[in-house]
């Protein structure tokens, strides 16, 4: 389903002529597979605080697809390009019970696509210039101590649309995550390596403002829609991955599938994308609000 | 937090002699109250909860909980075999347990199918062959894929329940239901359902699988060494565990059941 033209090798049947047709005629007649217009989201729902023993967790489901994420927070050194910078890594894992193709290392391909593309869309360039995530509020000590995110993708069940699902998931685990306050011994020299006392009662809240959300827009045919199925996916020519933030600033973008996109079309789609992502922001923040407050409770 | 219990027991007993039995022990599992580590009563299950239906594409999936173990389990078949070599008169059931990276305390990266999964896996596979009715689908294939989200002891137990979820939500035939729960035993008392810290103590460790109408026991394993006489009450107590757990999940078999009725309007 991510890859139009590759051979499918799981179990799932296949389409045949006239249910491909159906799929391609209702896209182009604004009215998909479910009911839904080209531009509508499925229902989503968000769960935090699912792993108890991670900083930050939460669960997203869009439709059929259900996603995981997962933040753990440890001290570590800053490298020495970036001295003033933590550190983030995304590692994405799909799990067999998703799909069988997934099997054994048959889901790797696809994780380490999704891992990437995640980065891109998240991270930045190289140096972490352009990040959602603000990389020096995770810097304790300059040149010594900061904290690195280590953030856990499982794909659990998938029926589409991977990249957006992930993405929202991290931004809702971001929002959840709580990092604990860090006290350094004063007095130290310079080269030496400062003692630290990290607190298991204070947590600091992450700023999670400029965290951007994905907005994938499939085209199939003569049209791009949002939030494909995977029926849809099998259909698309190109896709497009677009992170916006709050601004409505693009964080970055990702193209995938064999064919050639005319480039006024590129143009077209992001500011289709910056509309629906305005939308989505505000979904998901009043998801992760509520689902912040039933954990309270 | 048990660790620091266990502290403070040696040094409330330090004057009178069993400060050797206790350091020798290292820690106290269960307390002169009678309560273990995290409250519960010696012959005290951890709270379970289980679901159907957790993943939308699979044929049949559940997602069970045992406290804070987490397990999912998917099943897709009966299928096509995908291997042509492997067709046979019987159905080809296979199994597949992964660990999330966040699954446990520490976070790691592992790659799947190290030693340890492979073993479950297999395991699993030879639990579950029990009680499907093989021969009732020949040259088909059945997989089952567990999925643990979070591990605090007994993954091997709640894999096995969660799978017979799945595959009764998949509509398999099988001759009863499989159901699996752990017993220890520590500090001279037999434990049921061992968390984590339990488990890691180093004694023994009795997992259990039963077919729980047909009263037959179809997956024994045990750590460590338990005189026989002892033995006998653990694994009864096992039993008893397991017997529990299948009345659970008969009870949501059977709900999930009406709720299926219910949406046809019969």
């Amino acid at each position: 389903m991510w890859h139009a033209s590759a051979p499918r090798t799981s179990g799932m049947v296949g389409l045949s002529l006239g249910e491909k047709h159906f799929i391609q005629g209702g896209i182009a007649h604004d009215l998909r597979c479910d009911g839904r217009k080209r531009l509508t989201y499925r229902r989503i729902s968000v769960e935090t605080g699912v792993i108890p023993h991670a900083n930050g967790s939460a669960q997203v489901r869009i439709g059929g697809t259900d996603v995981i994420a997962s933040i753990k927070a440890e001290l570590g050194k800053p490298s020495l390009l970036q001295p003033d910078k933590g550190k983030v890594s995304i590692y994405i894992d799909c799990s067999s019970t998703a799909e069988p193709a997934f099997e054994g290392r048959g889901g790797n391909e696809l994780a380490a696509e999704l891992s990437i593309a995640l980065q891109r869309c998240l991270l930045g360039g190289k140096s972490g210039a352009g990040a959602g995530i603000d990389l020096s509020s995770l810097i304790v000590v300059e040149g010594k101590i900061c904290w690195d995110l280590y953030i856990d993708g499982l794909v659990v069940s998938s029926d589409g649309n991977l990249l957006d699902a992930l993405g929202a998931a991290i931004k809702a685990a971001l929002c959840n995550t709580g990092i604990p306050r860090v006290q350094v011994a004063a007095g130290t020299s310079n080269d030496e390596q400062p003692e630290v006392d990290v607190s298991d009662e204070e947590f600091l809240q992450f700023d999670t403002s400029g965290v951007p959300v994905i907005v994938t827009l499939t085209k199939v045919g003569r049209h791009y829609i949002v939030d494909a199925t995977s029926e849809e996916e099998s259909q698309m020519s190109s896709a497009v991955s677009i992170s916006v933030n709050r601004q409505g600033h693009i964080c970055g973008m990702t193209k995938r599938g064999g064919v050639g996109l005319d480039p006024s079309i590129i143009l077209d789609m992001i500011s289709v994308a910056q509309h629906v992502s305005a939308q989505l922001i505000n979904k998901l923040d009043s998801e992760i609000a509520s689902a912040e407050a039933e954990e309270e409770t | 937090m048990g660790i620091v219990e266990g502290k403070e027991s040696i040094e409330r007993c330090g004057g009178n002699g069993m400060v050797f039995e206790k350091i020798h022990l290292r820690m106290e599992y269960v307390s002169p109250e009678g309560l273990r580590l995290d409250g519960r009563r010696p012959m005290e299950m951890r709270q379970i909860r289980a679901e159907i239906g957790a993943v939308s594409k699979a044929d049949g999936s559940a997602i069970f909980e045992m406290g804070n173990t987490k397990v999912i389990a998917a099943v897709y078949g009966p299928r096509e075999v995908q291997n042509r070599s492997q067709i046979s008169n019987h159905a080809l059931v296979r199994c597949e347990y992964s660990m999330a990276n966040f699954s446990t305390g520490d976070r790691m990266r592992k790659s799947k199918g190290d030693r340890r999964s492979t073993e479950i896996s297999l395991v699993i596979r030879q639990t579950m062959e029990a009680s499907i009715l093989t021969h009732l689908l020949p040259r088909s294939q059945i997989d089952i894929y567990v999925q643990v989200l979070q591990a605090d002891g007994g993954t091997r137990s709640a894999c096995i329940n969660a799978a017979t979820l799945a595959l009764a939500d998949a509509g398999i035939p099988m001759r009863d239901l499989v159901t699996s729960c752990s017993a220890g035993y520590l500090n001279s008392t037999p434990l049921l359902d061992l968390n984590y810290v339990e488990d890691s103590a180093g004694g023994p460790d009795v997992t259990l699988g039963i077919l729980p109408k047909l009263d037959k026991v179809t997956l024994l394993q045990m750590d460590s060494k338990l005189p026989i006489d002892i033995l006998e009450n653990v694994m009864q107590l096992a039993i008893e565990g397991c017997k529990a757990i299948a009345n659970y999940i008969r009870e949501i078999l059977l709900e999930n059941t009406k709720q299926l009725e219910y949406r046809r309007g019969v």
